[in-house]
């Protein structure tokens, strides 16, 4: 250090001046928080600045329309970035609480998550969007994803399905002509499929969302469709996991694995190697949701290769209902310095073509429908029962967003034979009451 | 500290009045201003959370006084986390530093290619761990013909069965950290004098003898500091768990840092989540406490 000081000509006190320069400079830098969100360009012109986080699978339709919006609005230049939900959730919930949010965020349907959209305008942090003219057409059933307290505080393309994404080839390879209308036959197909070297249904626990998705397909038929009002009862503490389908539904995932239906250690599978165990066709089916299959068909040699069909929860073929939830949507945060900037975006999001094109990037039903509408054929099969035998996913009624992560690791549990269905649905209430 | 040193020398050359202590704080001060502001001031503000009800976003937030610990004692998720936290702890800090240990003897040999295998040892630790995490997921696929059990033709569920994945990962973190504890033992072992080993093999001692009554008496420095990092590093382990198992299957490898990351993140729950952070701060510095105490005891010099 000594020798350092003495080369470099420096006196001591020069030394100490300088780095108190550097560090008040530094410390200067970090404190900033670049106030300008309207920046000149060129031409004179003033550009309003606006900012996007969301969660990946948002990137495909926000590209689209976000090009397309650069068209209609030249002065507004939208900045996005995209990372996976669990990443995403720390981030912006960090910026939410320290009041810096972005202007535009991904948002989770109902209620049940930490970014949920009655989470969030619970926090006085979304932006109302009730008056803009697309919000009149929501449907009647979905409100509850996108409306907290009469107010529309998210928006969303459309729904998705939870069903079974199957192989094609490996059906026909197996001998099965049409798709299953009921449990009974559902469970013939598996055999099929395992007599002809196939795993089944391909499982793949070890990621945690994966979990669900087999209780969610079948609590439809077994809650449900029995009773309707099942979330209100639940909520108004009349109704429990425990005395409720949900139990038959867990005996029923439980019996697949029984039955040596899955793949071998369904915990330790990833969803990646879950989706190319049918994507190359080493297994039939597995139970998605019909948001990933863009996921599904890039790993296919052919994406025609994939189709998917309702997974019957029931045996009796006019009891069966499907799961089809709100896809995962976005707000406006209530307290930017763009707010109303931001708010003509998600105005621009909710025209008609705008919905069917996101809703085509995701594979989506979309929320409202024209001439110009497409439906992806392989969700074509779940139409029917859009209509009057459908139910949200369930997190999206549940009160807290503790009951879900308990439900992935319940099912961790039951798959690894460490833990009884009693044991499971007693754990799954202790949550939802918390 | 050469230049301290010069400096008391000077003072008391010149016959200033100046205690040989003092100067040394005057220097410390801009680096303690700076560390006050950018990590005592935050730490400390953030503690206060630990004693609301914050959701982490909204203004809405009232005093709850000690109620989050008590939840905490109460809270069986939180304190099976516990058990999870020492074993892997125990598990990483005795092996990594074993292999360290081995790894360390071996590249100190007189190798050809020991500059080489130092580098080899030593690059998994400038990787991210969340990176580190997702490619040991590949090796860690549960298929009898890929990854690590196509390798050594096993059949294990590396990460899916409950009493395996706790292991697993503890494996994925040595293989990681294995190289920096070698680097700092190495360290240690360059500061070994030759003479002693001389005078040890005059004496007629073996590779063993050498080992035990030269080379690891005099290693204990850098035991210290190795037990030590190891010992923190495993109490506050997250990245290489939350990217590989989540805390799953199940609960079977929740630590305490990804419980308390579930209470803020996932539940919504800022002041609870505070409040194992600080229980969790304060058990590290604890035991680190405790370590150096021992470990500093039975530290030689040649």
């Amino acid at each position: 250090m000594p020798d350092l000081l003495h080369n470099a000509r420096v006196s001591r006190g020069q030394f100490l001046r300088m780095m108190g320069g550097l560090a008040a400079a530094g410390f200067v830098t970090a404190c900033s928080t670049r106030p300008e969100t309207t920046a000149s360009t060129g031409g004179g012109q003033s550009t309003t600045e606006l900012k996007f986080i969301g969660v990946a699978d948002q990137k495909a339709p926000m590209d689209e329309l976000v090009a397309a919006y650069q068209k209609v609005r030249p002065t507004v230049r939208l900045t996005t970035s995209y990372a996976p939900t669990d990443q995403v959730q720390t981030s912006i919930r960090t910026q939410l609480g320290a009041g810096n949010a972005p202007d535009l965020h991904v948002v989770f349907p109902g209620s049940g998550s930490a970014m949920s959209m009655s989470e969030i305008a619970g926090a006085g942090l979304l932006a109302d969007l009730s008056g803009q003219a697309w919000t009149r057409t929501i449907p009647e059933g979905f409100k509850p994803a996108f409306q907290a307290g009469g107010k529309t505080y998210m928006y969303s393309a459309g729904s998705s399905v939870i069903g079974a994404v199957y192989n094609k080839k490996a059906f026909e390879k197996a001998g099965i002509e049409a798709p299953p209308t009921t449990w009974s036959e559902f469970l013939a197909v598996c055999d099929k499929l395992k007599k002809a070297g196939l795993v089944p249904i391909a499982l793949g626990a070890q990621t945690p969302w994966v979990t669900q998705l087999i209780t969610y397909a079948l609590v439809p038929s077994t809650v449900y469709a029995k009773d309707p009002t099942f979330d209100d009862k639940q909520l108004a503490g009349q109704a429990s996991f425990a005395d409720s389908g949900w139990r038959q539904a867990m005996e029923m995932y439980l019996e697949l694995q029984k039955r040596g239906f899955f793949n071998d250690k369904p915990n330790g599978t990833t969803f990646e190697q879950q989706t190319s165990m049918v994507a190359t066709g080493k297994a039939g089916m597995a139970i998605q949701v019909s948001a990933v299959l863009p996921d599904f068909r890039k790993a296919a040699s052919s994406p025609d290769d994939l189709s998917m069909f309702p997974v019957p929860g029931a045996d009796d073929a006019a009891s069966v209902w499907i799961p089809a939830g709100v896809v995962v949507g976005l707000g406006a945060g209530a307290k930017g310095k763009n707010v109303e900037e931001a708010k003509a975006f998600v105005d621009f999001l909710g025209k008609q073509e705008n919905i069917n094109a996101w809703a085509k990037a995701i594979a989506a039903i979309p929320l409202t429908q024209d001439a110009s509408s497409t439906i992806d054929a392989a969700v074509q099969s779940f139409l029917p029962f859009t209509k009057d035998r459908a139910v949200p996913f369930m997190d999206q009624r549940w009160p807290n967003a503790e009951v879900q992560p308990v439900h992935f690791a319940v099912i961790q549990e039951l798959l690894a034979g460490d833990a009884t269905i009693d044991d499971a649905l007693k754990k799954m209430d202790e949550a939802y009451k918390k | 500290m050469t230049v301290l040193t010069a400096f008391r020398s000077r003072a008391r050359a010149t016959g200033r009045r100046v205690s040989a202590d003092t100067p040394s704080w005057l220097f410390a001060a801009p680096a303690l201003v700076v560390y006050a502001l950018v990590v005592l001031y935050p730490a400390v503000s953030g503690m206060v959370y630990a004693f609301t009800d914050w959701s982490g976003i909204g203004e809405d937030r009232s005093f709850v006084g000690l109620a989050n610990f008590g939840t905490l004692l109460g809270d069986e998720q939180a304190m099976g986390s516990i058990g999870n936290t020492i074993l892997l702890t125990v598990a990483v800090v005795a092996v990594q530093n074993g292999v360290g240990l081995l790894l360390a003897l071996g590249v100190n040999a007189k190798l050809k290619s020991r500059g080489l295998l130092r580098v080899i040892f030593f690059a998994p630790v400038v990787v991210s761990p969340v990176m580190v995490a997702f490619l040991w997921k590949y090796l860690f696929n549960p298929d009898p013909s890929a990854g690590l059990n196509g390798l050594l033709g096993l059949e294990v569920d590396w990460l899916g069965d409950p009493s395996v994945a706790l292991w697993s990962i503890a494996g994925m973190v040595v293989w990681q950290y294995a190289g920096y504890s070698m680097v700092i033992f190495l360290a240690g072992l360059e500061g070994v004098p030759k003479e002693l080993y001389e005078a040890a093999m005059i004496d007629g001692a073996g590779t063993w003898q050498r080992f035990r009554y030269v080379t690891w008496p005099l290693l204990a420095p850098a035991v210290t500091i190795n037990l030590m990092l190891s010992t923190i590093g495993g109490l506050k382990l997250f990245d290489q768990v939350f990217a590989a198992t989540n805390g799953g299957p199940g609960y079977a490898t929740e630590t305490l840092s990804t419980v308390l990351y579930k209470q803020a993140f996932v539940f919504g729950k800022f002041g609870y989540s505070t409040a194992i952070a600080l229980v969790l701060a304060l058990f590290v510095a604890a035991v680190s406490l405790v370590q150096v105490y021992y470990l500093r005891g039975r530290e030689v010099t040649a």
